[in-house]
């Protein structure tokens, strides 16, 4: 799978001393990193700097990118490890408050804010519930569209062992989504 | 996880052929329970799908970049491309203008200098003639700065009126210190000339300067 000619050559011009050809890189994933770190974090500030780490880290190991993955997938590598250092670290965890920032520059009016609040929580709050593994293949899987063969290259597990990995944590999703409507009813 | 379950997800995620997504539609349509956990599941995944995806903060990339470590070392690459990359200079009329004005501004002032270069004449020199009356004297020579006090070097021709001579091209506006030298040993001062200044070694020297007639 390789990367497109011209990311290649933005690459090869960090690597020879040109670090601001990486902006371009930076500004076309960010939204992406971003998506994942907060998705896992459940935090936008801990997922903010978690994203920035991840582009910072990843540039420093630019000569070690090797050139048979898409460099989004190994963004995405760099920054779950990360989250999953960052976790482990972690004892309390992270009131869903945090959502209504994430939420608020972007609504119309309160209603709608009010309601696209409470949608993000129940999601943050199922998708918090889920086991780490579980929690991963989602995000990857259905908030950022990869097939299995590009979450093989993320997370460094077969795809066969993805697919059934996601179906389990489809149905544990559900699960936990379909007791949040229950116990918000 | 039955088999019924692992079509349903293969639909989902579209990896089925299509004999195999008839059969599990038509199951699906004909068993409550299992078109039940059908909606439920695809419901889940519309909630994960339809969620608002997240913009990071302005100055995001400015952030990160200033997190980059700076260049320690610069490599060839980077010397070669200060000076041979294409760079994109941004301008306007107004600083066009500017730089056009300091332009002529530098050349005309380059042309004047060479101009004031030019006029000026070229160093010359004109003829002097020294005079010494020794007629007793065998051999008089005139020693000075143009022939760094050497006493055989200018020898003085001596007139029938007793009076030695001598013509020395010399360079007009200069001062010139010099002696007469009787018999290549008795140095005299010129009792003619215009100023004269203590040698230190106690002799005055004569002073001419050379001025245009």
């Amino acid at each position: 799978m390789d990367i497109p000619e011209e990311e290649y050559s933005i690459i090869r011009q960090c690597i020879d001393g040109n670090p601001e050809a990486y902006a371009i890189l930076v500004r076309r994933y960010q939204d992406m990193i971003y998506n994942v770190t907060y998705r896992i974090l459940g935090d936008p500030e801990g997922a903010n700097d978690m994203a920035q780490e991840t582009f910072i880290s990843a540039y420093m190991a630019l000569k070690d990118f090797k050139n048979s993955s898409k460099f989004s997938s190994w963004l995405c590598s760099i920054a779950i490890n990360k989250c999953r250092d960052n976790l482990r670290s972690r004892k309390d965890s992270i009131p869903l408050d945090d959502i209504e920032e994430v939420c608020a520059s972007n609504m119309a009016n309160p209603e709608e804010m009010t309601h696209k609040r409470q949608v993000m929580q129940n999601l943050q709050r199922a998708l918090n519930a889920l086991p780490r593994d579980y929690k991963e293949v989602i995000i990857l899987k259905h908030v950022e569209g990869l097939d299995y063969r590009e979450m093989e290259t993320i997370l460094g597990v077969s795809a066969n062992v993805l697919k059934v990995r996601t179906y389990r944590a489809r149905e544990t999703l559900k699960e936990i989504l379909k007791e949040e409507e229950g116990a918000n009813e | 996880m039955n088999k019924d379950m692992e079509l349903i997800h293969r639909l989902l995620d579209r990896e089925i052929s299509r004999e195999e997504e008839d059969d599990i539609l038509k199951r699906i349509n004909s068993d409550p329970l299992l078109k039940k956990e059908f909606d439920d599941l695809r419901q889940a995944i519309h909630v994960v799908e339809t969620a608002e995806r997240l913009t990071v903060h302005k100055g995001f990339t400015s952030a990160v970049m200033k997190g980059l470590p700076a260049s320690r070392i610069l490599s060839g690459r980077r010397i070669r491309d200060f000076f041979f990359k294409v760079r994109v200079v941004r301008w306007n009329m107004a600083t066009a203008l500017a730089m056009v004005c300091f332009v002529v501004i530098v050349l005309t002032g380059l042309f004047q200098i060479q101009r004031r270069h030019n006029l000026q004449p070229a160093e010359s020199t004109i003829a002097v003639r020294f005079n010494f009356y020794a007629p007793q004297a065998q051999r008089v020579s005139l020693a000075g700065d143009f022939n760094k006090w050497r006493v055989d070097e200018s020898l003085m021709r001596k007139q029938d009126n007793g009076i030695w001579t001598i013509e020395m091209p010399l360079k007009l506006g200069n001062t010139y210190n010099y002696m007469f030298v009787v018999d290549g040993k008795v140095w005299v001062t010129d009792p003619d000339a215009e100023a004269y200044r203590d040698d230190g070694f106690g002799y005055k020297n004569s002073i001419l300067r050379v001025n245009a007639l």
